[in-house]
């Protein structure tokens, strides 16, 4: 019983850690103050949905979810190219809203509020992931590769001239740099990663409604980024171990279900709060949010 | 028939999204960042009418006397503890959005967690029948709900253009830098508009408590709303953020003239990105600062 558990939370870190080292490929090394990830988080989850659920194999809408969430990450730096700090803030934090409402209302697709039950699990050529054992090695395996590939890229020297972005762009510009597309590719692998890291969750958890993808979902994945630390890849894989084994301790308290919940988000709240006045770089961050 | 009624629902969600609006563009334009929390103000509004109210039965002047400025206190509460250490440390106006954000998550989590998470009604003006005007349905409640803040509005424009307080205000909304170096005292400025905004959000919350429910992300909804409504009107206008409000109302009930009522929302926000796209700075605001 309490393997099956630990299973579980093994399996939700390991989604968190993709989603989390994601946005801070965005937030901490390019410096785009991206509000709009849990929506990019949802988008891939419905995307694998749909396909599947109309028989497409599973790998294939797995990968299509990825790239398809990718293509809204290039949307957004298209259309928010022009606009800087809490401008970009609220621009996000719009697209987020835009995309909440149409989760909701597009009921034709998305069944709105009832949300998709009955998710398929995952199928590799006649193979189906039944076990949670088994598909915590397959989330395993994926947030392995997210973090090498997320690293490769960091090291490389585009990931190099993504933190010159970040740190001047109008410097770069100078030094026959475009930056415009730095910053859409920076933000279509986040997206790529946000939108894969979806459709895991889709898969695992068999069912998903909008609810899953609103505003204090993205308070857990701020809080992950800024307390991991900005731009630190080591901060973004440990922060969801501890504040998720943190707040799931709460379930051994002898507490009302119904208080669990909202106790959680506050002390996901808390702990931001707490972070961003002491240390606001994070545990092992190297630069500040802009 | 159906024109007149969509008009008056208008003007009724209007008057809401404009008092929510004004509040939060208040805040904005004399401290320049981005209270989201204001959202939470809103249903403290609401739930604390029903906390001395219906809970423990005051009576409803003295329970929404009460309510109003207990959510002031509290708005300020937010500034004392939250923004103000957070600005000592030099945080740039993205931290305290992020802060902002938090304060919004903990305190309306804390109200689910001590009135629960279920929709819970203040039943102080029982259901009457509405009065038909040219061919509109609109209810006693509703009339007073329009004419409370239209009172407010003026209330408002008197206080900015006339009081020395209001003065300062516009002082430091213009150049902090200028308005500290002829004596005003910038924390005190931006103290009193968090007092001020916070009992504007509190009205609202109030209002719409008593037109429709009280439930714990009632907050985050309406400051979804106050958000655009800002966006539209230009957010560092406080005037302007008005009639942003009654064009977001407007939008959105005669949007459903022709769409399912489900697109509401969607309509809301298609206009916040579009607007945030093309003019980001809105109807009536000036461009300072949307590139910077």
């Amino acid at each position: 019983m309490i393997e099956n558990y630990f299973i579980h939370l093994l399996i939700m870190i390991g989604i968190y850690i993709i989603l989390t080292l994601s946005l801070n490929l965005a937030l901490g090394y390019t410096g785009l103050i991206n509000l709009a990830h849990i929506a990019l988080f949802g988008i891939g989850a419905y995307t694998s949905t749909l396909l599947t659920n109309a028989n497409v194999p599973f790998l294939l809408a797995f990968i299509i979810a990825g790239l398809f969430t990718s293509l809204f990450g290039y949307f957004l730096v298209f259309t928010t190219n022009k606009l800087k700090g809490d401008y970009l803030a609220m621009a996000t934090l719009g697209f987020s809203f835009v995309v909440f409402s149409l989760m909701l209302n597009l009921t034709e697709i998305t069944r709105g509020p009832l949300g998709i039950p009955g998710i398929k699990k995952p199928e590799f050529f006649g193979f189906i992931i039944e076990s949670n054992y088994a598909y915590l090695i397959f989330v395993a395996i994926i947030c392995i590769l997210s973090i090498l590939i997320i690293t490769k890229i960091i090291k490389s020297p585009f990931g190099r001239l993504l933190q010159a972005t970040r740190d001047d762009e109008l410097g770069l510009r100078i030094l026959g740099k475009n930056t415009f597309s730095l910053k859409c590719k920076a933000l279509m692998i986040s997206a790529f990663f946000a939108g894969i890291a979806g459709s895991l969750f889709a898969h695992y958890i068999t069912f998903i409604d909008p609810t899953s993808f609103a505003l204090n979902e993205l308070i857990l994945v701020l809080t992950l980024v800024i307390v991991g630390g900005i731009a630190s890849i080591k901060g973004s894989i440990i922060a969801p171990f501890i504040i998720i084994f943190l707040t799931e301790s709460l379930r051994f308290l002898p507490l009302p279900s119904s208080f669990v919940g909202p106790l959680r988000e506050i002390i996901y709240a808390l702990a931001l709060l707490l972070i961003l006045y002491f240390k606001p770089r994070g545990i092992f961050g190297k630069v500040d949010i802009a | 028939m159906v024109f007149m009624q969509l008009f008056v629902n208008s003007l009724i969600i209007g008057s809401i999204y404009a008092l929510v609006a004004a509040g939060f563009s208040l805040i904005y334009t004399t401290n320049k960042f981005l209270h989201i929390a204001h959202g939470v103000s809103i249903a403290l509004g609401g739930y604390l009418l029903f906390l001395f109210f219906n809970l423990l039965g005051l009576p409803f002047a003295g329970a929404c006397i009460i309510a109003i400025v207990l959510t002031s206190l509290i708005g300020l509460a937010m500034y004392q503890f939250v923004y103000l250490p957070l600005q000592k440390k030099k945080a740039s106006t993205i931290i305290l959005l992020i802060a902002s954000l938090a304060i919004l998550i903990l305190v309306q989590n804390l109200i689910q967690l001590f009135f629960g998470a279920n929709v819970k009604s203040i039943d102080y003006l029982k259901v009457r029948e509405g009065i038909s005007v040219f061919g509109a349905i609109i209810t006693p409640l509703q009339i007073i709900i329009v004419l409370i803040a239209l009172t407010l509005f003026v209330l408002l424009y008197l206080f900015m253009k006339k009081t020395t307080l209001g003065k300062n205000m516009r002082a430091v909304s213009d150049n902090k830098e200028l308005a500290s170096i002829i004596g005003i005292d910038y924390k005190k400025v931006a103290g009193a508009s968090f007092l001020l905004g916070s009992m504007l959000a509190a009205v609202a919350g109030i209002l719409i408590g008593m037109e429709q429910n009280i439930e714990p992300v009632m907050g985050t909804q309406l400051i979804i709303k106050g958000f655009t409504a800002s966006i539209i009107g230009g957010i560092g206008s406080v005037a302007g953020v008005i009639p942003g409000a009654y064009i977001l109302g407007f939008a959105e009930n005669f949007g459903i003239w022709y769409l399912p009522s489900g697109y509401k929302d969607a309509i809301a926000f298609g206009l916040l990105f579009l607007f945030l796209l093309f003019r980001p700075q809105g109807l009536f605001g000036l461009k300072k600062g949307v590139k910077q």
